[in-house]
């Protein structure tokens, strides 16, 4: 029996598909693939597959994860080269290696999201002007969903904005949000209190998310989860 | 023109996005510049719905093993992306390509039930092309046909499309096809192409058919112009065990209601139950061997990597090797985590070795389908069961640990009277008494019966297309005594419909031509999606019947004689009129006609293919 974790990328056409879809997606690759991955024993065996992060629909990733073993004679190179043969090309293994790290140890990830101006009026500077002036605020509140109903949390103490750049007529932002079973935030609730607070004070400037991208994922000491 | 990034800012504010934009695997993507004719696979409803469908399964499969022609697939997208796409000015677009439907060579539309009519007019629309046949002009392409079963009467929606496939698409479609190509390179018009397409057998042009009325509105004559064919006679392959199967499917990402392997097991139906329209529409009754389904059904599940596999037909029970098909099916799902499952089963020939096998497979409970309460009414019917045969497979499921069943009947069918409607909940109890008496029932468990009742809907090429529909006030009165009668039958539970969606499908399914109107009238007021109660407005229906100065009873609720020329009668789908007035009068008689293995019934069928559909043996 070999662990293997794989990496995956995720674009294009494949960042519709959902977590719940994806696990699906994944099962019936592996039998495709004529991958012999390991059931889970008893009344009602599965295969079993664990994604160790979900990923927001929409979003594309280079670096998702997926830990799965293979119960028989075949190298976890060969298992990756049969998956990438039946998987869509939008949905690509790009490595798989032993799993090293625990899911518990995920701590942080890493995004790049580009918010672009609706009007082609608008000059790019605007928006970044009026995104340096809603992050400089001591505090930004936002209702964050959770099982137990909703709370309020100050996203810009979780959030460390590593770069914002002007590209093109928008504005690239790399953003460091927490990641893993514990806490979890999205970029997106920073993005859309910016575009709401926009609404409020800059009606002129409408923006909307164009593209999000998870770029990297890393456990608590800073080095990379997989 | 790929629309990727026109409908990529859309995607993320609609209801499950994965359905719009394709890449599935086993979606086939094809060199363009290689390509000679594209066909645009339209399904009328939400794809989730579409995807499950067997048939456009096949036809996708058979043009694109094809290597220069592309299918692609098309599905009704839901209300909220279409409001989007019409925002937006994004036209109906394919999901292989990515690229505008109205491009295509070819736009076809599969029609399986009468109530997704409007969104034909509301496909064409959202891609750009003009709802009308006559509005197309004479470039050739695209051209606008459609097969199904709902075109064995194509009338009441003749006037959208340039031509029909009658019967199976497998080799007709692809005959169509060449013969395209072949005119388009020589630089035809659409009218010189539809002309010759109505030389091919199972191709119904409805534009070269001149439909007159009489004065009390029935159709008086229907004409062809010179040199086109009087009648036109549906298309069969001509060797089931050969025919193309798909070795692949589309898989989808997001969940569709059958999502599953699907293997063909036999086509057509030997039992000639005197409502069904199917049993007639898709005869000759034609199996697959053994072998043959084994071998089909372990390619497309290695290839599609599903764990669960389904066995289409219209009564599988009736395969005549049913028992060697399961053990072949059963070794290999069963070592491959497979759950098989076998709707459409029948009560009179379920035997106990094929519980057994059906004990391996992992059950959510089984369903039949009696049709009718008393055995006068399913004689009437020529359903053929007779009660102890559906108590003897009720005992042994209930003996293999079910305790619940589900039954189908229908209610409003010839000859019924209120007692045939209380035998419904007579026969359930009974069903219910029988668990209680049975040694061997799962011990402390209660048992539940329900009952489906739908409102039966006259079809064409059914020996019951002469007859009235129920009234709605004849319907609502029965629906009382059905209540009436499961009230305090506390194992039993009933359900029921408003019976306005089926009125209206028996008005499309047994229509004429001027029906066309209506459609587009009530496609007009807003009216899509009408299979879907939450969609579903009778009173636009019904505003659009009245603009166009027809009534719903004429089409629903008349008695139509003997000589009456039907608006399908130029169209033969094998099975003889005079053989459908023969049954109808044994209707009348409670008598019974025997199943085609048994005896034949001289339906007509033989006439064609020259050959008894079972060889003594």
């Amino acid at each position: 029996m070999i662990p293997v974790r794989a990496t995956f990328e995720k674009r294009r056409r494949a960042k519709y598909i959902s977590h719940l879809d994806l696990m699906r997606c994944m099962q019936r690759a592996f039998k495709r693939a004529g991958v012999p991955i390991w059931y889970t024993e008893g009344f009602n065996p599965h295969a079993y597959l664990m994604f160790p992060l979900a990923l927001s629909l929409g979003y594309e990733s280079g670096c998702e994860c997926m830990d799965f073993r293979i119960d028989g004679d075949m190298s976890m190179q060969e298992a990756m080269e049969r998956m990438n043969r039946v998987l869509p090309p939008d949905l690509q293994i790009v490595r798989v290696a032993e799993p090293v790290r625990k899911h518990t140890d995920i701590a942080f990830a890493d995004y790049t999201v580009m918010l672009e101006c609706a009007d082609d009026t608008v000059p790019a500077e605007a928006l970044r002007a009026a995104w340096d002036a809603f992050i400089a605020q001591p505090e930004i509140l936002v209702e964050k969903k959770t099982k137990r109903g909703s709370a309020q949390v100050d996203v810009k103490a979780q959030a460390q904005i590593l770069s914002a750049e002007t590209s093109g007529n928008g504005l690239l932002l790399k953003l460091r949000m927490p990641a893993g079973t514990a806490v979890n935030v999205n970029p997106g609730l920073l993005t859309d209190a910016f575009t709401a607070a926009l609404e409020q004070q800059h009606p002129e400037i409408r923006t909307g998310m164009l593209r999000a991208e998870r770029t990297a994922i890393f456990c608590a000491d800073g080095t990379p989860f997989a | 023109m790929n629309l990727f990034e026109q409908i990529e800012p859309l995607l993320l504010k609609v209801q499950k996005p994965a359905r719009y934009i394709g890449g599935e695997m086993g979606s086939i993507i094809k060199d363009k510049s290689q390509i000679k004719a594209r066909f645009a696979f339209c399904f009328p409803d939400r794809y989730d719905v579409g995807m499950s469908n067997l048939g456009m399964k096949i036809l996708y499969s058979c043009i694109n093993k094809r290597p220069e022609y592309w299918c692609e697939r098309v599905f009704a997208p839901d209300t909220d992306f279409e409001a989007l796409m019409r925002e937006h000015h994004l036209p109906l677009y394919a999901l292989e390509s990515l690229e505008p439907v109205k491009d295509f060579d070819f736009i076809g539309f599969t029609l399986g039930y009468e109530l997704c009519y409007t969104n034909i007019p509301n496909l064409l629309d959202l891609a750009g092309v003009p709802v009308w046949q006559k509005d197309r002009g004479e470039s050739i392409a695209p051209i606008v046909c459609a097969g199904g079963s709902c075109v064995c009467n194509p009338e009441p929606i003749a006037d959208f499309f340039d031509l029909f496939f009658l019967g199976e698409g497998e080799e007709l479609d692809l005959e169509v096809m060449d013969l395209y190509v072949k005119m388009r390179d020589a630089g035809a018009t659409r009218s010189e192409f539809l002309r010759a397409a109505a030389q091919i057998e199972g191709v119904y042009v409805p534009s070269l058919y001149r439909v007159t009325y009489k004065e009390d509105g029935t159709v008086d004559a229907v004409t062809p112009e010179e040199g086109i064919p009087a009648t036109v006679r549906k298309r069969i392959i001509s060797d089931f065990d050969a025919v193309e199967v798909p070795e692949d499917f589309v898989v989808p990402f997001s969940e569709i209601v059958h999502d599953r392997a699907v293997t063909e097991v036999l086509r057509g139906c030997i039992r000639g139950c005197r409502f069904c329209q199917a049993g007639f529409l898709y005869r000759p009754f034609r199996e697959k061997s053994p072998e043959v389904i084994c071998e089909q059904a372990k390619t497309l599940i290695e290839n599609t990597g599903y764990d669960e596999l389904s066995l289409c037909s219209l009564s599988t029970s009736d395969h005549s090797r049913i028992e060697e098909m399961m053990d072949g099916l059963l070794t290999f799902t069963e070592n491959a985590h497979i759950n098989l499952s076998l709707p459409s089963l029948r009560v009179d020939n379920f035997s106990t070795g094929l519980m057994n096998r059906l004990r391996r497979v992992r059950s959510s409970g089984l369903t039949f389908a009696p049709e009718a309460g008393t055995q006068r009414m399913r004689d009437v019917i020529n359903k053929n069961v007779t009660e102890e045969e559906l108590m003897r497979t009720c005992k042994i499921a209930f003996d293999a640990g079910q305790t619940s069943v589900k039954l189908y009947f229908m209610m409003g069918l010839p000859t019924e009277t209120d007692d045939d409607i209380r035998g419904i909940i007579e026969l359930a109890q009974r069903v219910v008494d029988m668990y209680y008496e049975s040694e061997r029932r799962p011990k402390g468990k209660p048992v539940q019966i329900s009952c489906s009742v739908a409102t039966f809907v006259p079809k064409p090429f059914t020996p019951f297309e002469f007859h009235p529909q129920d009234t709605r006030e004849m319907i609502a009165h029965k629906q009382k005594i059905l209540e009436e009668a499961v009230s305090g039958h506390k194992r039993i539970r009933a359900s029921w419909h408003f019976p306005d969606s089926s009125i209206l499908e028996a008005v499309l399914a047994r229509g004429d031509r001027r029906l066309c109107q209506v459609i587009y009238g009530a496609w007009k007021r807003g009216a899509v999606f009408d299979a879907w109660s939450e969609h579903f407005r009778y009173d636009l229906w019904m505003e659009a019947f009245a603009e166009a100065g027809l009534n719903v009873e004429f089409y629903a609720n008349r008695e139509r004689s003997y000589d009456e020329v039907f608006p399908w009668d130029h169209i033969d789908y094998y099975v003889d009129k005079a053989f459908l007035i023969k049954e109808n009068e044994k209707a009348k008689q409670a008598a019974v006609t025997p199943h085609c293995r048994a005896k034949c019934a001289n339906c007509g069928v033989t006439k064609v293919t020259h050959k008894p559909c079972f060889p003594k043996s």
